[in-house]
């Protein structure tokens, strides 16, 4: 087990060493920076001091090195077009994005994992239909659009909610629940089978065997084995989005660090790109590894492929 | 917050009018803004890249600038006088010469006192060159200003510039010198200090700008002492989300709402709406300095006035931007002084003299380019149409305003939708002078045109000012260097409770502002 | 993308097998849910293969006095422009039809340069194992990481977004990863395989193994999973256009006709339910027939 844990941080280092290249990059291939930095109005002379001040004349394997050495330190450089450091408008945006997530994955949580039991219990009955047919129909809604739907509906018609913004829980229902709506059917489709799993299983039978209430077989030793390989899709789908949110935030206006990006990305503001790029990917490969040792942790009984 | 009126939304029998019949049920959304709490929140869609008056050219910035700051001279909105402010009283000394007394006992809002040296820091600093100030033309004609004693000042002009109390009563607030040098641009930016009517109590980049009123104001300044207690400028990038907003009562004011949906907006019981016509001037700018533009097709001169003709401006101004929108062929606003309507060819909308032209120009198929824009992008795909009906196949490319300036600054903007406001400033040097007189925006570098500015400029003479405005304006429009289009209105939404007049130059005056 | 790699496994596992062509017929007609999404998406094809003939107006031709005019079941609706005009006055129908060829085209060809990147990395990583493996896994490893909406915006502005083909590159480049899993997977499943060791005892080249004989028995796993790019790769188009990034105007993207449309919505709200609807349909069609047919290469009933 410890190996394994071991083998996997490795990989995981090692990806987020890749992604940083990557996002690294990102900033260098958006054309001159010294340029970019030193604004329209300056001179060949400004330019080519700022090229010195900045480090940009050193080979750029070094410049990669600076930029991850400060990044460790938590520098991510200054922005073009704020008067601010990088990480400063990252840490005021992050808590909104943070809790955004945190929220639609409760949502969807609370939502799927109930739906998924009852599409099992009742398989192929129309409840289980229903639950499936809600779950294709919801991943074909382009998530803007279901967001609009839900502030034309929801917050402009009927006024039980908030349009747009932050300052409250409210403000939040929205966006989680459009956000929230996308993790649902992949969680949903894994409690059932999970679920149809664990039912089947000669445990189970046992335990009915010894004459245990089904409610008792069903929620004290089904849902909890069916469930872990749920709660590890759940950490994924956070990552997932964490990355998806710009779209969300740009439609409530939230001001996260989608919102962050999607401005930065309009304004060519790379070293905001590509910090928030960096975060959000080391934010997924963190969740993906805990999900993948939870797996593996609850894999001798469960997981045999 | 009242019921808004579901009737209007809902097309017939969907699922949207069973549910708008269960809204009688209840709305639960508590109201944040408005009298209640006296806090008046105002959303716009720009945010000025610094809150700093003379670092953006942003309108949402002027109006920080009005609501922190105070200028030496007021010009009076309603009966264009000039009255004192900072100053109490100036006079010309001789054509480059301006003496001005300043008033005593003002203070910023941190504490200081207001002095000559704040007047004499402020105009030093804002034409030296590390002080970066966005739009040069609001300060370049100061060549510097010298402290007489404590409460006068001279301010020394480079050449004559009879526009000098215009722009001293516009967009030259005064900061203070000594915190500002404490500070310096960047402390500044996060944490600035003015004299005016409202004190700025946080700077919060990318979301907007918390004020509250300044209670020690100075009593005799021409802005009364306001009667809001606490406003939020909120950045609402999204025209729509704005919206939404405002109809939930999220916020009290938005502005430069389209006409389609301020008429929709007019039906709701708990929102006004105002619409006038503004200063602003659409135009379409093409690029024909630049090295990167060498071959552009805009080089040629028939292509230009082809694009003055495909361009249908009654339809843009009267069919989409409406509320008092009028076609412009000047590249100007009318009501500005030397701006002269008559000067200026009035191209007709005539897309098959367009294509002829495009034909002798060598075009005969059209072709193809990019249409930079930063607003409207309904407006924009209008032209985009007339434009695509005489051959000319344009990709739209939307960017922040920031972006759209320093791409085409860099030369990368053969074409470019972009408006102009003239920071309200009511003479043609406001809006001509920027753009065609060889500064940083000038993307025709037309040497003749140069010349008429420069003298239009710098005379004290109306009439020679005039003649070498009409000359500049004749030039340009012979050139077809741009194809101005219409001039925008403005629609004003907000909520009833409270109290707005809006004036023709664009610019909200929330200090003005009260609750029913 | 919001499907795990874990249910993809789960759901490939079972040997494709090859049935004869009636018993897939039976099956076809049997299983609800692929004929709907056939239907559908074979109604929406030939309505984009035919938009030249079949739309009633110029899709971009403007008419500035003919603006919004509500779809024909409105009161005020006109037979003459049956889902309306748009606010430039172009006929929404007619956008609409134009706007199926770009989904489908950019889908299409999105899906088929990701199917090619991803197959190709999956197969070798799955055939030859070891190190190959190790290495491609790694890279699908950073893929996976990487937020693809974030990138695939930040490209786009780099590239300067705009025409359909950088959108099909963009996407095409991004959405490889599920191909290399599952082909990876299911070559893995396949290597020891009796037809794959007689083949290498007769002698035959790697690349006609892998082509010849090794493609065309994962190609089934292959075609659900392309299925499923198709209607992710559409969706991410209508999200770029919307936010700006992707197709530009005034081409008739779906995604682009929703976020023009946005300002409109809350008080003729047809402007974005008609395209959103539209595009919900098509992805629902493309997601019914990928399901299908992962049902019936799976040997025992749905997932």
């Amino acid at each position: 087990m410890l190996v394994f844990i071991f083998r996997r941080l490795l990989v995981a280092f090692s990806v987020a060493i890749t992604v940083s290249i990557v996002s690294f990059m990102l900033l260098h291939f958006s054309g001159d920076l010294a340029v970019s930095i030193a604004g329209p109005d300056s001179t060949a002379e400004q330019v080519e001091q700022i090229r010195i001040d900045f480090g940009l004349d050193k080979p750029v394997v070094f410049q990669y090195f600076d930029w991850v050495w400060s990044a460790l330190q938590g520098d991510f450089g200054r922005s073009y077009y704020f008067q601010d450091s990088v990480m400063s408008l990252i840490t005021e945006r992050m808590p909104v994005t943070l809790t955004l997530g945190a929220v639609s994955l409760a949502l969807a949580t609370v939502v799927a994992i109930p739906l998924g039991v009852i599409a099992a219990i009742k398989q192929d009955t129309w409840v289980d239909r229903l639950a499936l047919t809600i779950a294709c129909v919801g991943q074909a809604m382009p998530s803007f659009w279901f967001a609009l739907t839900l502030i034309v509906i929801f917050a402009v018609n009927l006024h039980w909610l908030p349009a747009g913004g932050s300052s409250t829980w409210q403000h939040f229902v929205l966006p989680a629940i459009a956000l929230g709506y996308y993790a649902t059917p992949a969680m949903m489709r894994l409690t059932r089978t999970g679920m149809l799993e664990v039912l089947g299983s000669d445990y189970i039978r046992t335990a009915r065997s010894k004459g245990l209430s089904e409610t008792s077989v069903i929620f004290k030793h089904a849902l909890r084995n069916a469930v872990i390989p749920v709660v590890a899709l759940a950490a994924v789908e956070l990552g997932f989005m964490l990355g998806g949110s710009i779209v969300i935030e740009s439609v409530f206006s939230l001001k996260g660090l989608g919102q962050l990006a999607w401005d930065a990305i309009s304004r060519n503001d790379y070293p905001v790109v590509q910090a928030v790029v960096l975060i959000i990917a080391v934010f997924y490969i963190v969740l993906t590894l805990l999900a993948d040792v939870l797996n593996a942790m609850l894999d001798p009984r469960l997981r045999v492929r | 917050m009242k019921k808004l009126k579901a009737s209007k939304f809902a097309p017939r029998r969907t699922l949207l009018s069973v549910l708008l019949a269960c809204s009688v049920m209840g709305a639960v959304v508590p109201a944040m803004a408005n009298k209640a709490d006296d806090t008046l929140i105002y959303a716009a869609g720009l945010e000025p890249e610094n809150v700093s008056p003379y670092h953006n050219n942003a309108r949402e910035g002027i109006i920080l600038s009005r609501l922190a700051w105070d200028t030496l001279i007021y010009r009076d909105p309603s009966t264009s006088e000039y009255k004192p402010m900072l100053a109490t009283s100036w006079k010309w000394e001789d054509s480059t010469n301006i003496l001005l007394t300043l008033r005593k006992g003002v203070t910023f809002q941190n504490g200081d006192a207001f002095s000559a040296d704040d007047v004499v820091f402020t105009f030093n600093y804002v034409n030296t060159p590390e002080a970066k100030v966005v739009t040069r033309q609001n300060v370049n004609w100061i060549d510097h200003a010298e402290k007489v004693d404590d409460y006068t000042v001279r301010v020394v002009l480079k050449k004559p510039f009879p526009a000098a109390l215009e722009y001293l009563s516009g967009p030259t607030p005064i900061y203070p010198a000594k915190y500002f040098n404490k500070v310096g641009i960047e402390g500044y930016s996060k944490a600035p200090i003015g004299t005016g009517p409202y004190k700025i109590t946080k700077v919060m980049s990318g979301e907007g700008v918390n004020l509250e009123r300044n209670e020690n104001y100075f009593t005799d300044s021409p802005v009364k002492k306001p009667a809001i207690g606490k406003i939020k400028f909120q950045v609402i990038t999204d025209p729509d989300a704005r919206l939404a907003q405002l109809m939930t009562g999220a916020i009290d004011w938005t502005w430069r709402v389209p006409s389609d949906q301020a008429d929709e907006l007019r039906m709701m019981p708990n929102l006004q709406v105002i619409s006038s016509e503004t200063m602003r001037v659409g135009y379409l700018a093409m690029d024909t300095a630049s090295e990167q533009q060498k071959d552009s097709p805009f080089q040629n001169k028939l292509v230009r006035e082809a694009v003055n003709h495909a361009i249908n401006r009654s339809a843009l101004a009267n069919e989409l931007v409406r509320g008092g929108s009028r076609p412009i062929y000047t590249p100007c606003f009318p009501t500005q002084f030397g701006c002269d309507s008559s000067a200026a060819i009035e191209y007709k909308y005539d897309p098959a003299k367009a294509k002829a032209l495009l034909a002798e120009a060598g075009y005969p198929n059209g072709f193809e380019t990019d249409l930079y824009a930063y607003r409207e992008m309904d407006l924009a795909e209008a032209m985009l149409g007339d434009l695509r009906a005489v051959g000319i196949k344009a990709k739209l490319h939307m960017l922040t305003y920031a972006a759209l300036r320093k791409e085409q600054r860099s030369g990368n903007v053969p074409l470019a939708f972009q408006t102009w406001g003239s920071y309200s400033v009511n003479d043609a040097s406001a809006m001509i002078s920027v753009y065609f007189k060889g500064g940083a925006d000038d993307i025709t570098s037309d040497q003749k045109v140069i010349r008429y500015l420069e003298k239009a400029d710098s005379s004290v003479d109306p009439v020679i000012r005039k003649e070498n405005y009409t000359a500049a304006i004749k030039a340009i429009s012979e050139n077809a260097y741009w194809a101005p289009m219409f001039s925008y209105s403005s629609n004003y939404a907000f909520s009833k409770e409270l109290n707005f007049t809006a004036y023709p130059d664009e610019l909200p005056r929330f200090v003005e502002s009260s609750w029913n | 993308m919001s499907e795990s790699t874990l249910s993809l496994n789960a759901a490939t596992s079972g040997l494709p097998v090859v049935p004869e062509w009636r018993r897939i017929m039976n099956r076809v007609v049997g299983h609800r849910g692929l004929l709907l999404g056939s239907s559908i998406l074979g109604v929406i094809v030939v309505l984009a293969l035919l938009a030249p003939w079949i739309a009633p107006h110029d899709p971009f031709a403007q008419n500035i006095s003919q603006r919004m005019i509500p779809p024909v079941w409105h009161d005020k609706g006109t037979w003459d422009h049956i889902f309306g005009t748009d606010k430039l006055g172009r006929d929404y129908l007619s956008r609409l039809l134009y706007g199926a060829r770009i989904s489908l085209s950019i889908g299409l060809l999105a899906a088929l340069i990701s199917g090619l990147i991803g197959t190709t990395l999956g197969v070798l990583a799955g055939y030859f194992g070891g190190r190959v493996d190790a290495v491609i896994s790694y890279i699908i490893t950073t893929r996976l990481a990487l937020p693809v909406l974030l990138v695939a915006l930040a490209m786009a502005s780099l590239v300067g977004g705009g025409s359909v083909e950088t959108v099909v590159v963009l996407l095409g480049l991004l959405l490889w990863d599920r191909f290399a899993v599952v082909a990876r997977s299911t070559t893995q499943q396949l290597r020891e395989a009796e037809f794959i060791a007689s083949a290498k005892v007769i002698g035959a080249s790697t690349s006609y193994i892998l082509i010849r004989e090794l493609l065309p028995n994962i190609l089934s796993a292959l075609i659900v999973v392309m299925t499923l790019e198709m209607a992710h790769a559409i969706l991410l188009e209508a999200t770029l256009s919307f936010l700006g990034l992707g197709v530009q105007a005034p081409m008739p993207s779906w995604g682009l006709m929703i976020s023009e449309g946005k300002s409109y919505m809350f008080f003729k709200p047809w402007v974005i339910a008609i395209p959103g609807i539209t595009l919900m349909l098509l992805v629902l069609a493309i997601n019914l027939v990928g399901d299908g047919l992962r049902d019936m290469n799976a040997p025992e009933g749905r997932n």
